[in-house]
This record gives structure tokens, sequence and C-alpha cells, in this order.
């Protein structure tokens, strides 16, 4: 009985452990519903590229300007909400709120960005996980 | 005579019997040997499919800095062999996720599967065609069948190990 009591608990570890290793793609493996963020940047970058696109903005820090990675939907999703090429040209300045990565790095999730004209647009991917709270009219 | 005869019919009967058992454990051993199960489905989309979605993905699409705008697409033979050899392993993956090991008691799964395959063989052909705006968007349409298929079997698992 007490052998059967160890298996068990043995399979049920490695069924809970295997859950959490399969974790590559979703939200709550790279990112952190913890650390919102909401940070302002001037584009610098944009990857136009599967599956997520990447916006690069460079954020004024007191220690010295930094780059912040963004990462987005995939480009036909933020295509068909119409957010194309020209939607963000180098330079223009917008406000990102999202999600940091897990090891606080200068990389988040984006939900929302909000363009220089007050519109905002939803950036984000949806059904990974992610908190909904960034999707608005662009969605 | 007679008792010669009835000890002829059991040598054969008893032999028949030796026989059709030997020829059930020679079948049984070859359907078993049909397939390997050693890797598992999590190391199946490690090992076997994810390296293959990656060049896809990193073979289209543009980069936009203030230098200008960079295509991602193959300029080369050698780059589009690549895909076209991608393209043919998500078809072959297809397969592989179909596989018993995989698929048993998973409906949902099979279709997965096989719309995974499905879109293999259209960036076959986008690869065969040099088509990068085809490789592009296929690429986007790669992520969501991966994607759909996580959030019945993995995200949601997550959200319920998470809560």
């Amino acid at each position: 009985m007490k052998n059967q009591i160890l298996n068990l608990t043995v399979v049920l570890i490695a069924m809970l452990l295997s859950k959490v290793s399969w974790s590559h793609h979703s939200f709550a493996a790279e990112f952190d519903v913890n650390r919102p963020i909401e940070i302002t940047g001037e584009v610098v970058k944009v990857q136009w590229i599967n599956p997520h696109a990447w916006i690069h903005i460079e954020v004024e820090n007191p220690d010295g300007n930094v780059i912040w990675k963004i990462e987005g939907g995939t480009p036909n999703t933020l295509f068909r909400r119409g957010i194309t090429r020209h939607t963000l040209p180098i330079g223009t300045v917008i406000v990102v709120r999202g999600y940091q990565v897990k090891s606080g790095g200068f990389a988040a999730n984006g939900r929302e960005i909000t363009l220089e004209d007050g519109s905002k647009l939803f950036v984000g991917t949806s059904g990974v996980g992610a908190p909904d709270d960034g999707a608005g009219e662009g969605r | 005579m007679f008792r010669s005869r009835k000890k002829s019919l059991n040598l054969i009967v008893l032999s028949l019997g030796f026989l059709s058992c030997f020829l059930a454990a020679c079948d049984q051993e070859r359907s078993s040997a049909q397939y390997s199960s050693t890797i598992n489905t999590k190391q199946t989309m490690n090992w076997v499919l994810d390296p293959h979605a990656d060049l896809i993905w990193e073979s289209s699409g543009f980069v936009m800095t203030d230098q200008g705008v960079q295509s991602l697409a193959p300029t080369t033979d050698e780059g589009w062999d690549a895909v076209r050899n991608a393209s043919a392993s998500i078809v072959e993956s297809g397969n592989l996720l179909l596989m018993p090991h995989h698929a048993t008691g998973r409906d949902a799964w099979i279709g997965y599967a096989r719309r995974l395959q499905a879109t293999g063989m259209e960036l076959l052909k986008a690869s065969e065609n040099r088509d990068a705006q085809a490789l592009f968007d296929l690429g986007g349409q790669l992520y969501v069948d991966c994607q759909s298929c996580h959030n019945q079997y993995l995200v949601k698992a997550q959200a319920g190990l998470n809560n």
C-alpha cells in the first residue's frame, strides 16, 4: 500500500512537472502578470516576422536610454486590425502597456499601444493565457 | 491402422496449433515493432516540429529600421531548398502526431494535426514557387495551427495548474 501511494505521488509530480515544462509558447512561461508596465518611447525598429511582430522602442532613462523589445501578435493578425508598417514608422513616439518578461529584462508582451494622436491599438495575441485588459477598439 | 491414423491426425492438429501460436506471436511482434514511442509528444514538438517551424518563420517577413526595410525572404536556391525541406518536415510531423501514442483518445488533436499537414503542403507549394508573400502569410497560418492546438491541450492545462 505504501509503495502504491509512493508510486502515485511520483506519477503525479511527474505529470505536474511535464505540464510546467510544456510552457514554451504560452504567455505565463515568459511574461509576468505581476509586472505590468507602461512606458513611452520612440520606435527604432520593427520586426514584421512570424510568429510575433516585435516593436523596439528607445526609452529615456536617467542612467542612459534603454531599448525595450515589445512582443505583438502575428503580423497578419495586426494587418487585419489595420496596423501596418505605415502605422508605426521609425521615429514614432508611442506609449506601450503590457507585461514585462519574468527575467526582469527590457522586454515585454505588448497589449495596447497609444499613438501620438491618442488613438489606441490592441497589439497583443489572444488565446495564449495573457491578461486581456489591454484590449481596445483596435482589436 | 485406425490408431495410427488417429495419431497422425492428433499430430497435425497439434502442429497447426503450434504454427498458429507462432504466427500470432510473430504478428504481435511485428505490429509492436511498427512504431517507436520513445520520443514523447513534448519531445516531438521541441525536437522535431519546432526547429522546422522556426526555419519557416525566420525565412520570411521584413525588418524596418532607420536604414530602410530589409526582407528576410530567401535569396538563393539553397535558401529556398531549406524552406522546402522544412515544409516537407512539417507535413511529416503531422503524420508523426497522428501516431497512436500521441493521438489516441484525442479527437480534436487529429483535426489539428491534419490542419498542420495542410498548411505544410501549402508551404511546400510556396517554396517550390519561390513565393515570398505566400511564405509570409502561411507562416502566420502555421502559428494559428500551433496555437489552436496549444489552446486546447496546453494553455488550458497550464491555466488549471496555475490556478
